[in-house]
């Protein structure tokens, strides 16, 4: 699994990093997300699929 | 308007639902209204207030949201296009100024936000826990061993105003001047016997705030006046009126909001002790879903109003240039296309997308602040004073929830305990001290430490 977070489209909302905080990290300065490494490891899939469910801006996308 | 456009807006305008968000009614009926908005009219014209649109279902408050095609704008000098911002209908007081970012459009907006957001964000919020944790605890301390508090009045009135004050750079002594005009003037409808109190009270906050601003241009100090008061608007220095509306809207924004939730919460947990039990318990695990939704569900700020920027059409409806329309975040947070059982608080959430902080380039700059003191507030609360209960009989909720869904008080009873140190007006001297001495106040651009308190 594959994950990119669009960073036109992520408003700095956190959740994916609350979800997820292995996979994603944020900005120092506006807390706008991206992920750790495109590659997603076996374990932190379930992680990610619920980043992506939980992001109000739909700005998380993965490809398997 | 000309006469030919008659015909096509009565076309277009529906279909018509009335809504009137700033009655008592629609507090009570707010669960049936939504599911009648969304089982019908997800998108409907209202003739309140001048006329303006609604949005009540989820994908289209999702997609009017992030359309580039609405404003923010307020415009009162007529000086672009004579927008009205974010509140409808527009409100009698302060309406010659605007709500800083809010109600402004990009790139403005993106300029002016910029320098605002190394002070809110998740790394900045960070610093100020030691912080929050010490004012929580002298304000629990001041009524721990009388089993009573109000958590309104005496918790979740004082830490939001507390932190705001001391991030924007104001002597934090002066917490009391800032807050009760910012929730009064919130919740006290214009024809109320007490307005002329609530106005008197907002004059005062508004002139030290008046002062400090120009306090601190002379004499720079850290925190968010001085990044206002160097901001910039299109590369040219920010005036006075536009500086002032914008530290008007981190107030306004700071204080009321963060004491609906904890109130709100508090009170829904005093209700569900099995729950209260449960996230005390498993806080490690839930006490993140259980925030949001705890945000999902009470929505301390329902709504925004925009305006239309061009014609256009989106989800399904057609709008003209110059329309109204309410971006209802409550409603859409209801939404079961979207929420499984929408009107039930699940403590473990999960794909839990909703817009209490807005959506788009208008997302709440303080939404981490806004989740930290929370969570420090409500945790402070599980560990002491568990057993509480709310006291139904005294707890007093808005009567109109249009602009935020807030409560007055919500006193409750709880077992005594021993205080853990000195009362709020010496710890209000150690933590101003530890502002001064650790320039705490200044953006996670200067320095990345905590406050050690």
């Amino acid at each position: 699994m594959k994950v990119h977070v669009d960073p036109d489209r992520c408003q700095g909302h956190t959740l994916c990093s609350m979800i997820a905080p292995k996979m994603f990290e944020l900005s120092d300065f506006d807390g706008h997300s991206s992920p750790v490494s495109e590659d997603v490891p076996a374990d932190q899939e379930e992680n990610v699929r619920e980043a992506v469910r939980s992001c109000p801006e739909r700005a998380i996308a993965i490809t398997e | 308007m000309t006469v030919d456009n008659i015909p096509a807006d009565t076309e277009r305008r529906a279909p018509v639902f009335h809504f009137d968000r700033h009655t008592p009614q629609y507090r009570e009926q707010f669960v049936d209204t939504a599911q009648e908005m969304q089982g019908k009219c997800p998108i409907a014209w209202t003739e309140t207030y001048g006329g303006h649109w609604v949005a009540a279902g989820n994908r289209e408050v999702f997609e009017l949201a992030r359309c580039p095609h609405i404003s923010n704008d307020n415009d009162p000098a007529g000086e672009r296009h004579g927008y009205q911002g974010i509140s409808i209908p527009k409100p009698k007081r302060g309406s010659v100024m605007r709500a800083g970012i809010l109600e402004m459009d990009p790139p403005e907006q993106r300029e002016l936000r910029a320098s605002l957001n190394p002070y809110l964000s998740p790394a900045a919020v960070q610093r100020w826990i030691p912080f929050v944790d010490e004012v929580i605890r002298a304000g629990i301390d001041e009524k721990i061993e009388s089993g009573r508090i109000d958590f309104v009045d005496e918790l979740a009135n004082i830490v939001p105003a507390v932190l705001t004050l001391a991030m924007m750079g104001i002597d934090v002594h002066k917490w009391a001047i800032y807050n009760e005009p910012a929730h009064a003037s919130v919740y006290t409808p214009p024809d109320s016997p007490d307005t002329a109190r609530v106005a008197e009270m907002h004059r005062v906050m508004g002139i030290d705030l008046l002062t400090n601003y120009q306090e601190i241009k002379q004499n720079p100090r850290p925190g968010m006046i001085d990044a206002v008061a160097r901001s910039t608007l299109l590369g040219v220095p920010i005036s006075d009126m536009d500086a002032l509306g914008m530290l008007s809207l981190i107030i306004g924004g700071g204080f009321d909001t963060t004491t609906a939730l904890t109130a709100h919460a508090l009170e829904w947990l005093s209700e569900n002790p099995d729950q209260r039990e449960l996230l005390s318990r498993e806080r490690d695990l839930i006490l993140d879903s259980a925030t949001e939704e705890f945000l999902r569900y009470f929505t301390p700020a329902p709504g925004d109003g925009r305006t239309f920027a061009a014609d256009c059409e989106v989800a399904g409806a057609s709008f003209a240039e110059g329309e109204r329309l309410w971006l209802s975040w409550a409603m859409a947070n209801r939404d079961p296309e979207v929420f499984e059982n929408p009107h039930e608080i699940d403590m473990e959430r999960r794909g839990n997308r909703h817009y209490s902080f807005g959506l788009g380039i208008h997302r709440c700059i303080g939404s981490n602040m806004a989740r930290m003191v929370f969570k420090r507030m409500l945790l402070a609360v599980l560990d002491r004073m568990p057993d509480y209960r709310c006291d139904p009989a005294g707890a007093v909720h808005y009567d109109t929830i249009g602009v935020i869904q807030g409560m007055r008080h919500l006193p409750a009873d709880f077992t005594p305990g021993p205080r853990l140190g000195a009362g709020l007006e010496e710890t209000l001297d150690k933590l101003q001290q530890a502002c001064d001495e650790q320039r705490l106040a200044e953006p996670v651009t200067v320095h990345k430490g905590q406050a050690k308190i």
